[in-house]
């Protein structure tokens, strides 16, 4: 993944919907290069002053643009985001919820033969403060720049969160939502490595919550690779019930599979500080040598 | 943890109806599937009451099993299932099955099902692997309720377009099955695996796959949960459920919602959030009545029927909000509680409205009984303390 400069050229899918407009409208505001969208059989027509087209490919092709964000309905998903990648779309922000799974895997198989990066589905997008850059749906009010990289599986829990960063000082590098699906397109260890490189970044701050095993895959990770820099870890769904869908697709406990405890004590163990709250997070990076 | 207990989805784990939004199939529609895809069961006959009992019995061979359809798991354990050779038996037996209870959950219907001599049994999946991010299959030369514990388990990826003869060959060879029973397994693995992915299944399980006296191999349980996403490429699971007149009305409304049975309404907008919510109402000794995520983005309206819905929830007394204002209003959520206030009596609500525009949502709420915060934890606090 290569992370978006100020300026670079952007591709909305279905700008010409209800979200897509709205979502165009606060992208530009924040600073981003929205330089075109594109939906089939809206060519020709403009949103907040960008120009439509039919194709990815001709939008792509008049912009230069190697990024898209999604606002596509799910049951138009694949093929849209199948579009993009054949267009020589490199990063691919799926903001769309409800997307099938299989459809998302896919999708991922498509994004690793093409060298591109998909982020989500059911995911609030990305965000580069320094850079101005914001791809996705996140209140631009609650981020600032800084040295923090904040991955997150929920939306909400990232706002919050990163308010309460931004408030006690801490701003970010980037802040990045990986989706409340059950498959994601980037994984929580990909986004560590990523955050890894990047020299800006002092100190990374994991948001999981209940299901699947990406947490503990994470811990492990961070056990035998000898991670460098420190993580902060918040997991939601401590109380939450067993076989329930909570909200997400990807928030159910199945027996003792993807349960909160078993997620912190995986990371407890690899070093990570685990808040028990959001508003914990901040005084735990406070503790870290940053 | 094991990697069966990491995808193991249901035998005998919780006894909780899983029924709001994940499509798990009865057994008896399951059984539907795997006779359309070829895939051996044994004559069975799905009753609704006694008199259909009686005549299901009496139209196949004996003894059958009387198999009560509930969704969770445990059945057989909590007395669910009965093996009956006569007719008085079979009466006694599904009067007693018709009115148990299973994990609070009632019978949808009783499967007649003719009994099937076996020797031994199998186990046989095809199922996602999250970590992994692929489908597998899992098989294993010995069936029954604890799949984690079962040794020598075969697990194989399966590619996104399907399995081919071989693959299913060369799994039927790894469990050490021989000549025609290799044969009847590949076939079988095949059938699972096409059902599966023709119908979008993040389950479906044969277990257990019985070996017959005559060694033919018969599916005596099946178990198939469909990708709700999924849904609108397959209308026929849509509506295979009866929800609760609350899970309906909020399904309709769009909201996640999951009934808790505490006095804590738990309402907010994101779904991260209000599970953070809960985590702080558990700590601070709180019982929540439900999650309710409204959604990003949410306007007046959907506060209003959230607030609604909520408020004659049974068992709730306390209504507590948390709004982290983004792309949601605060102001709008403000003017969604003070018009539901109102309508007439409602809950004591404890509310939390943080984020842009929210001095003027404050300003909105002064003077009517709801109780303002600007902390999640503070909000919390006073919930759980109550008036």
């Amino acid at each position: 993944m290569i992370l978006p400069k100020k300026g670079d050229p952007v591709i909305v899918q279905n700008i010409t919907g209800k979200y897509g407009r709205l979502h165009t409208k606060l992208m530009l505001e924040y600073g981003t290069n929205i330089a075109a969208g594109a939906t089939p059989g809206k060519g020709g027509q403009d949103v907040e002053g960008i120009p439509v087209f039919n194709s990815v490919s001709e939008a792509a092709g008049k912009t230069g643009a190697k990024i898209s964000v999604l606002f596509v309905p799910a049951e138009f998903l694949q093929s849209a985001g199948e579009e993009a990648l054949e267009a020589g779309i490199k990063l691919l922000v799926v903001i769309t919820e409800h997307v099938p799974i299989r459809d998302t895997l896919k999708l991922i198989q498509l994004a690793q033969s093409k060298g591109a990066t998909m982020i989500g589905p059911n995911c609030p997008g990305l965000i580069v403060p320094s850079q101005q850059v914001k791809l996705g749906i996140m209140p631009a009010s609650s981020f600032a720049p800084g040295k923090v990289a904040l991955f997150s599986r929920s939306g909400t829990l990232m706002y919050e969160i990163t308010g309460q960063l931004t408030g006690a000082g801490f701003g970010q590098t980037v802040a990045l939502g990986m989706g409340g699906d059950p498959i994601n397109g980037t994984t929580p260890i990909e986004c560590l490595d990523f955050a890894e490189k990047m020299d800006e970044t002092k100190a990374v701050v994991v948001v999981g919550e209940i299901g699947g095993d990406a947490e503990e895959r994470l811990a492990r990770h961070i056990q035998k690779s000898g991670y460098k820099k420190p993580v902060v870890a918040y997991i939601a769904g401590r109380h939450a019930p067993k076989e329930k869908k909570m909200g997400h697709a990807g928030a159910i406990i199945y027996g003792d599979y993807g349960t909160a405890d078993s997620k912190i004590r995986a990371l407890t163990a690899a070093g990570v500080k685990v808040a028990m709250t959001p508003a914990e997070v901040p005084t735990l990076l406070m503790q870290s040598p940053v | 943890m094991s990697f069966a207990t990491r995808i193991l989805l249901g035998a005998n784990l919780n006894h909780d109806v899983l029924r709001a939004r994940a499509v798990r199939l009865f057994e008896y529609q399951a059984k539907d599937l795997f006779k359309a895809y070829g895939i051996p069961i044994p004559k069975s006959i799905k009753a609704d009451d006694l008199s259909a009992v009686r005549e299901a019995f009496s139209k196949l061979n004996h003894p059958v099993a009387l198999k009560t359809q509930v969704l969770a798991g445990g059945r057989g354990k909590a007395g669910g299932i009965s093996i009956v050779d006569d007719r008085v038996e079979a009466q006694k037996e599904a009067q007693r099955i018709f009115v148990l209870s299973i994990g609070g959950e009632k019978p949808s219907a009783i499967l007649v099902e003719e009994a099937y001599p076996h020797d031994s049994e199998m186990y046989l999946s095809v199922t996602l692997d999250r970590g992994d991010r692929a489908f597998v299959t899992i098989a294993a030369m010995s069936g029954g309720i604890e799949v984690e514990s079962m040794s020598g388990k075969v697990i194989r990826k399966i590619p996104l377009d399907g399995i081919d003869e071989n693959f299913a060959s060369e799994v039927a060879s790894l469990l050490a099955l021989k000549g025609d029973q290799a044969g009847q397994f590949a076939a079988i693995l095949l059938s699972l695996e096409r059902l599966a992915r023709e119908k979008e299944c993040e389950l479906a399980e044969i277990n257990p796959l019985a070996v017959g006296k005559d060694g033919t191999l018969m599916a005596l349980d099946a178990k198939v949960i469909i990708d709700d996403n999924a849904l609108f490429r397959h209308p026929e699971f849509a509506k295979l459920h009866p929800e609760d007149e609350f899970e309906g009305e909020a399904s309709r409304q769009g909201f996640a919602f999951v009934r808790l049975g505490g006095d804590i309404a738990v309402v907010g907008n994101g779904a991260g959030l209000v599970l953070s919510t809960l985590d702080l109402v558990g700590d601070a000794g709180g019982s929540p009545a439900c999650f309710l995520d409204l959604g990003g983005g949410a306007q007046q309206d959907r506060i209003e029927a959230a607030l609604r819905l909520v408020n004659r929830l049974p068992g709730v007394d306390r209504i507590l909000i948390n709004i982290y204002g983004g792309i949601t209003r605060t102001t709008d959520v403000a003017a969604g509680i003070t018009a539901v206030l109102g309508e007439g009596p409602v809950k004591p609500v404890y509310a939390r409205v943080s984020g842009a525009e929210e001095e003027e949502a404050r300003k909105l709420l002064e003077g009517t009984p709801v109780k303002l915060f600007s902390s999640a934890p503070d909000a919390v606090a006073a919930v759980v303390q109550g008036p």
